[in-house]
């Protein structure tokens, strides 16, 4: 049997954020939470503290010069996880602002100690460690009294059995030369980027010793509930990959067969057509059939409100609780936010079907600078959801003129496993719907333009145009 | 001042204070206690802001409950208004501090809540005091 000391992961109670960490927080661990001025370190610490504080695990709170006390502990309040009934018995909070004005470290640290020593906390919070550094600072004296303090601190935590957490204000990263940059075993880093007139909020994990966290920048919102990380998609090595044998019903006579069967489970079907063709109502026979079959599904309806929910059909399949719907209507989403919520739903649901209704709403919903990269960050959700073996429809609208073949405007085609093209052409006056299955990788599938109709019972599949010529131009003529 | 329902004000009420006839030395001693736990929490600047606040807002009931707080040690903080109370009557003595002991408590209660006001006022006047205010309302 090993005797290597195994460090004990504690949970953080911050949605996500324990999947940033590699797993949570490594117990004893001397962390700093950065970020800029109103980028949520206060919040995340209180989150993180009411949640791991009980009478056996107790918390202290050190407030020094940063956000005055009285205020901190007003807004706090505000959330459901600031919990009164544990303040004093599991978590005190204590005022350092007149040590340090007075004094210098060594009252700072003797007032610590003290306060660690009478109440035999497993968790000590110091906010804003920045107005400590900045007090040194202030007082010209050289950093080496501040680094002993830092080291001194960390050490004694270490010693005292205490998970630490130092929060303080810094602009980045990169710019910052503070002594607590390495003595700290783990970095949080918060940040608020503006992009046009939105703004989207960031976690990176610099540092976490011991284990292997998620690298780069996640999002995260401060709701009512508080803090929820959503980490960013990352596409697993070894992922399921669909096979393609066991095929989906798509709910369309006549749509199975020129699938070759049926669209293969696990597979991402594109539906392109332009406006009326009749994406939305053939996404919804795909879901119905797929209740049909005791196969829940979860929509992602970007095109209208919940209120305007759709056609009566999905709607009745909503309120039965046989489709969910994932709620679209901010403008400032991230795709994994997005992504975060279908996976929820999808597990809630049990779904096996998953409808995005369109991806030209999808991305009209994303925050300006998510749009940018919209086309990997598509990648990567398709990728994430393909992966827990659900099949899913895409729609997307596209202009059609005629002059060239287009399968998406976001150069997305790629990344769908079949594609559906619809479009309107001109017989005899009138325009008529026809469609064609363009892609199904790996398999046989029909290479015919169908026309087709769309009745009260949904889309009726029709002839062949196999008399015609020109037809992809628009204005189709009677082959000789 | 009317009366209150809040269990807050019943603790206030029902502390060993107001039967005494050395008022000014049990209402500085029942100030001293709550002020070691509010500045432990807040600090020194937010008890002295919420103290001066309370003598404005008292001085309109009580007119010779005037003088200025920060100019006294932080030591003998109380020193002013110990003097203030041992000028007057028992009974003026006490209604002035029971209403300044409102009115701190009832700013401190609009900032950061009642419960953990309350919860505050327990651990610095100890727990018998608001058990049995609280047995009063119950």
């Amino acid at each position: 049997m090993s005797k290597k000391v195994k460090i004990h992961r504690l949970k953080t109670g911050v949605p996500g954020l324990d999947n940033l960490l590699g797993g949570g927080l490594p117990e004893f661990s001397f962390n700093l939470i950065a970020g800029t001025p109103g980028s949520g370190k206060t919040t995340l610490a209180h989150q993180i503290m009411f949640s791991l504080a009980n009478p056996k695990n107790r918390a202290l709170f050190f407030t020094v010069l940063g956000e005055p006390a009285l205020k901190m502990l007003r807004y706090q309040q505000q959330f459901p996880f600031f919990d009164v009934d544990k303040v004093n018995e599991s978590i005190r909070f204590i005022n350092l602002a007149t040590d340090l004005l007075d004094g210098d470290f060594d009252h700072v640290m003797s007032h610590i100690s003290k306060e660690v020593k009478d109440f035999d906390p497993r968790f000590v919070f110091v906010d804003s460690f920045r107005s400590v550094v900045q007090t040194e600072r202030s007082r010209e004296k050289s950093g080496s009294d501040l680094q002993k303090f830092i080291q001194q601190l960390g050490m004694q935590m270490t010693s005292w059995q205490a998970t630490t957490f130092l929060i303080g204000e810094y602009l980045s990263p990169n710019s910052e030369s503070s002594p607590i940059f390495t003595v700290a075993d783990g970095i949080l880093w918060l940040s608020q980027n503006l992009h046009r007139n939105s703004m989207v909020r960031k976690m990176q994990v610099v540092k976490m010793r011991g284990q292997a966290q998620a690298p780069g920048l996640h999002t995260f919102r401060i709701n009512d509930q508080g803090i929820q990380v959503f980490p960013r998609a990352i596409i697993q090595q070894g992922a399921k990959i669909s096979t393609g044998e066991v095929r989906v019903a798509m709910g369309v006579p006549g749509l199975d067969e020129m699938l070759g069967g049926g669209l293969p489970a696990g597979y991402s079907l594109l539906l392109v057509g332009p406006s009326g063709s009749g994406k939305t109502i053939l996404a919804t026979q795909f879901l119905a059939e797929g209740v049909r079959r005791g196969e829940p599904g979860v929509i992602a309806a970007f095109e209208k409100s919940p209120s305007q929910l759709l056609s009566n059909k999905l709607h009745a399949l909503v309120e039965a609780g046989q489709v969910g719907v994932i709620d679209t209507r901010s403008l400032d989403l991230s795709i994994d936010e997005t992504l975060h919520d279908l996976i929820t739903m999808i597990k809630r649901m049990q779904a096996k079907r998953v409808v995005i209704d369109s991806l030209s709403g999808f991305e009209l919903a994303l925050a300006p600078e998510f749009s940018e990269d919209f086309r990997g960050s598509l990648y990567r959700m398709v990728a994430e959801l393909t992966s827990m073996g659900v099949t899913i429809v895409m729609t997307s609208e596209l202009e059609d003129r005629y002059t060239d073949l287009r399968f998406s405007p976001f150069g997305s085609a790629f990344l769908a496993d079949a594609i559906v093209v619809q479009r309107y052409i001109e017989i005899a006056g009138q325009f008529k719907r026809v469609f064609s299955v363009v892609k199904v990788r790996g398999s046989e599938h029909s290479k015919d333009i169908r026309m087709y109709d769309i009745k009260d019972e949904g889309i009726i599949v029709g002839k062949t145009l196999s008399d015609y010529a020109g037809i992809m131009s628009g204005r189709p003529t009677v082959s000789p | 001042m009317g009366t209150s329902d809040l269990l807050r004000h019943q603790i206030i009420k029902s502390l060993p204070l107001w039967q005494t006839e050395k008022i000014s030395d049990a209402a500085v001693f029942i100030w001293e206690q709550m002020a070691i736990q509010i500045i432990s929490i807040v600090g020194e600047g937010g008890f002295n802001s919420l103290y001066s606040r309370s003598l404005v807002l008292t001085q309109s009931t009580f007119f010779w409950l005037e003088f200025d707080p920060h100019s006294t040690q932080t030591k003998h903080r109380f020193a002013e208004l110990k003097m203030c109370l041992e000028g007057q009557t028992p009974e003026h003595a006490s209604a002035a501090n029971l209403l300044l002991l409102i009115t701190f408590t009832d700013i401190l209660a609009s900032l950061i809540g009642e419960q953990l006001t309350t919860s505050i006022l327990r651990l610095a006047w100890g727990y018998d005091a608001a058990d049995s205010a609280s047995k009063e309302i119950y």
